[in-house]
């Protein structure tokens, strides 16, 4: 596999939340606004991507029996990071994010790539697949999080978009969860009928 | 088949490791989230009164707001009231006379869980801005009647607030009379010692008294007159202030005038015309206590 696809793979094709389907409940619950949705975007690809490093770097020293605890042990560290530094220099995206930096964590998507890619290829190969999975979810986030605050809220990164009237009245349901949920829906449709063809 | 003994030493590795890094990036970041939650909390309280200090008088709830002279100017409280999607958390602002000076409400970023558009619309201006210069019974919604317009289609968050700022303010407004600060008196202090409960301090300075405090009462016209005062060794008073009056309304209350106590400290207090029952009467209680205390100073 050339360098490039392992990279663009996570982009689109495999998004972990668009076509796989993984990491969906900080999708869902962080992604009301930009900000948020983009923010929680790249807390987890920070984490994605160190955790693949260290565990690639580590793969054959980890006796397989233990490897679960020992890859466990390397992301919650890095969340740990992130969540200090977080509470440090953005406090109020930290209290947006609210008690999904913690759950960084179990998110499915990271303890996935660890074990399905990282604990089996190269150092560089892990770093490119983290970033790839990593930015394809930001992606995924921030575009759920540019339509529901546009439509939900009449705003983009706090900005009035449609005028001081529609921010008076705007289409509340997109901000509130069932708004979530109809998102990815949509965006699944699409990618379903533009990017994986196969499938229909 | 990795033996057991070397899965227990990677595991213990690593963790170590994890371990070592991670008390790295707390002390490095822990002063900083400090800091960083302190400011928040003092945004949110400098938002909500014109003071630039703000003495702590029961922890994360309630704080004597000072002025640049360390005069207190009144309190901030926090409030928070069981809404409709939760708790909201209010902070709210007094001045010395009971009324608000600002209101705040936290933002949905900051835990306000009231249904975005409808109850969350409380944290926006038009309604905050309400409430201020309002005393305790004016703050109930205008169908309550009070003198607050309630949001539309939001009764139950508007609601919540009024209610939990009118009881807020009941609470705490003790904290407003008899809360006085002895350092408005006698700024010159670095802190105080009481020598007879409720009633009289030594000033104390750096290494050494240097006066005294007390507290005294005068009968005034309509009812007594409560006042703190402040000595320094010399015999000189270093500041007056009324702690409690309800003298007639624009008569008697003159004795609050900032122009009136500050005379004590040049010596040259007179009884105000038109006031004279109540400034006289405050003037020969400051002098009688002062008598009384002279053998606390040096």
């Amino acid at each position: 596999m050339s360098k490039w696809r392992i990279f663009t793979r996570g982009l689109v094709r495999d998004n972990a939340v668009l076509v796989l389907m993984i990491g969906l409940c900080p999708a869902l619950a962080t992604s009301g606004t930009v900000r948020d949705g983009f923010g929680m975007g790249l807390a987890a690809t920070f984490v994605l991507l160190f955790s693949n490093l260290i565990i690639s770097l580590l793969r054959k020293n980890i006796p397989n029996e233990v490897r679960i605890p020992i890859f466990i042990l390397v992301i919650s560290t890095f969340v740990t990071i992130i969540d200090y530094f977080m509470q440090a220099f953005q406090p109020d995206l930290y209290r947006a994010l609210g008690v999904f930096v913690p759950l960084i964590v179990v998110n499915c998507m990271i303890l996935g790539r660890a074990e399905a890619f990282a604990s089996k290829n190269s150092v560089f190969d892990a770093i490119l697949d983290g970033l790839g999975v990593g930015l394809g979810f930001t992606l995924a986030l921030t575009i759920m999080g540019t339509v529901r605050e546009i439509l939900g809220n009449g705003t983009f990164l706090g900005i009035p978009v449609f005028g001081e009237s529609f921010k008076k009245s705007p289409v509340i349901f997109m901000v509130l969860s069932p708004g979530a949920f109809l998102i990815i829906g949509i965006l699944k449709a699409l990618i379903n009928k533009y990017v994986r063809k196969e499938i229909r | 088949m990795t033996s057991t003994r070397q899965m227990i030493i990677t595991l213990c590795i690593v963790a170590l490791t994890c371990a070592i890094i991670l008390s790295f990036v707390y002390a490095f970041t822990s002063p900083r989230i400090a800091e960083t939650q302190k400011n928040l909390m003092l945004d949110g309280l400098q938002e909500v009164s014109q003071a630039v200090e703000f003495v702590e008088i029961i922890s994360d709830t309630l704080w004597r707001a000072l002025d640049s002279l360390k005069k207190s100017t009144g309190i901030v409280f926090r409030v928070f009231p069981q809404g409709y999607g939760g708790s909201i958390p209010i902070t709210v602002g007094l001045d010395r006379d009971g009324r608000i000076t600002g209101v705040r409400i936290a933002s949905a970023a900051e835990g306000l869980k009231e249904t975005p558009g409808l109850g969350a619309k409380i944290t926006e201006p038009d309604f905050t801005q309400q409430f201020i210069g309002k005393c305790a019974p004016e703050v109930q919604l205008k169908n309550d009647g009070g003198e607050i317009d309630a949001i539309t289609a939001a009764t139950i968050s508007s609601r919540a607030v009024t209610a939990g700022i009118r009881r807020g303010i009941e609470t705490y407004a003790q904290y407003l009379g008899e809360g006085y600060d002895k350092r408005d008196v006698f700024p010159a202090a670095e802190s105080f010692r009481e020598i007879i409960r409720d009633t009289l301090w030594y000033a104390l300075g750096e290494s050494d008294t240097i006066g005294i405090v007390f507290f005294g009462v005068a009968q005034g016209y309509l009812d007594c007159i409560k006042f703190v005062a402040g000595v320094d060794n010399e015999g000189t008073i270093t500041g007056v202030e009324i702690v409690y009056s309800s003298e007639t309304e624009g008569i008697g209350e003159a004795i609050r005038d900032q122009e009136f106590l500050n005379t004590f400290k040049e010596g040259t207090a007179e009884a105000i015309t038109g006031a004279t029952v109540s400034s006289k009467a405050l003037i020969d209680a400051v002098q009688k206590n002062l008598q009384r205390f002279k053998e606390y100073l040096k």
